[in-house]
């Protein structure tokens, strides 16, 4: 049953969301949503990889998801999107090959043997790299939708030409 | 800054403008957005504003209309940690500026208001941060046994780090602390042979460490163009991971596996 599997996935990715979300004190009006958020971006993300994509591009989409989504959430629950893709991008960041790349600089300064010392500069960079697009794309997968609709917050601001000058 | 002194002209915006912003970068908004608000504020208040934004220093040159008085003042930015309470009642109060009119007075009290609001209960935080650490270890394939590992380093590696912080020490020392204290119960699961894959349960114990923010605000910012602040950042994040693979490191060559 990998379905069954995916959504149980996508449910602790959602779990996790609120774990961060609690962590950085979000106003409780929006912790359901970003459950919400993080478990939309955990299924786009798993299901992805299931056919086989790599895992930069998986996240890439899960993240360009969760940026969407945060704009109509941060329209219906008043807050600023950035509180909602932060704490539900978050379960996605490769914590793990960041642990194994510090894992391996840390090696390299003791190998001796120069056949270890190739294989796990190998292993390092491989991580490091991997560690590095996957940020990348989370970055750049939440910032999107928010660059492509920035024109509606300008909009929003088109009342105040005539302000009057406080002093 | 004491009521009475404040007066609608440039230097209590100025000062009020750099409460703000100082806030803002601390409570870990991006420097765009950081940017973006004070500008509205500013505006609405009917200022134009020159700023320089860093990590650790605000500098700002507030100038009335007329061109005739302007006011700069630097103000340093001490961290906080992540609020986006914080950052979200800020927002709040940048359109009320803009709508209604707000008077600097007004705002003062907003931002006072904003400061004053409560954290979740530390029960509530540590319980929900354990379940994100137990969601982490089913994500990367842990059966119930490690999940209940996990939960419980995350748990005793969060209080560790809330009294090392309250205790301040440095910042990436508490980090050190926190992830050598829930690597070493996961650790130890995994000499006496707890579940199928205690390996999980290691690898996942300390993920609640890891420096989203920093890290996503790094890319955000040099997106942005703001190429300065994003390197600050991603070196910050850096940094922090460099200290969670300290303290895995060390529970390794302690329990020598």
């Amino acid at each position: 049953m990998i379905f069954l599997e995916i959504i149980t996935k996508s449910f602790w990715a959602g779990v996790a969301a609120i774990g961060f979300a609690v962590l950085f004190n979000v106003p409780r009006r929006v912790i359901f949503p970003i459950w919400t958020l993080g478990a939309l971006g955990g299924l786009i993300k798993f299901s992805v990889m299931h056919f086989d994509i790599g895992i930069v591009f998986a996240s890439f989409l899960g993240a360009a998801a969760i940026g969407v989504a945060s704009i109509k959430m941060a329209h219906m629950r008043h807050s600023p999107p950035l509180v909602f893709s932060i704490p539900s991008v978050i379960p996605m960041v490769p914590g793990f090959f960041a642990y194994k790349m510090m894992l391996g600089l840390i090696a390299l300064a003791r190998i001796e043997n120069t056949d270890d010392y190739v294989q796990t500069l190998i292993q390092t960079v491989n991580n490091g790299t991997k560690m590095m697009f996957i940020l990348i794309s989370l970055g750049t997968g939440v910032a999107i939708p928010m660059l492509l609709t920035r024109k509606e917050s300008i909009k929003k601001s088109k009342f105040n030409k005539n302000k009057k000058v406080v002093v | 800054m004491n009521m009475k002194t404040l007066k609608e002209d440039a230097q209590s915006t100025g000062n009020l403008l750099l409460e703000i912003g100082a806030l803002l970068m601390s409570s870990g908004a991006s420097t765009h957005r950081t940017r973006v608000t004070l500008e509205r504020i500013a505006r609405g208040l009917g200022y134009g504003i020159e700023l320089l934004i860093t990590q650790r220093a605000l500098m700002l040159t507030i100038i009335e209309k007329d061109q005739q008085h302007f006011f700069s003042r630097m103000k340093r930015i001490s961290p906080h940690g992540v609020n986006f309470r914080m950052v979200s009642g800020i927002s709040h109060l940048s359109w009320n500026v803009m709508e209604e009119n707000w008077t600097v007075v007004q705002i003062w009290e907003e931002v006072k208001r904003l400061k004053s609001l409560p954290h979740y209960p530390r029960l509530v935080v540590l319980g929900l941060v354990g379940l994100a650490g137990s969601a982490f270890c089913n994500i990367f394939g842990g059966g119930f046994v490690e999940m209940t590992v996990a939960f419980i380093a995350t748990v005793a590696g969060l209080f560790i780090r809330q009294e090392a912080l309250r205790v301040k020490f440095n910042p990436y020392l508490c980090i050190f602390f926190a992830a050598f204290t829930a690597s070493f119960i996961a650790g130890l699961a995994e000499h006496f042979k707890l579940g199928a894959e205690p390996d999980k349960a290691f690898a996942t114990s300390v993920l609640f460490l890891v420096p989203g923010v920093p890290l996503i605000n790094s890319v955000t910012d040099l997106m942005d163009g703001n190429i300065q602040n994003g390197m600050v950042r991603a070196m910050n994040g850096l940094l922090i991971s460099f200290s969670i693979a300290m303290g895995l490191f060390s529970v390794k060559m302690i329990l020598n596996f």
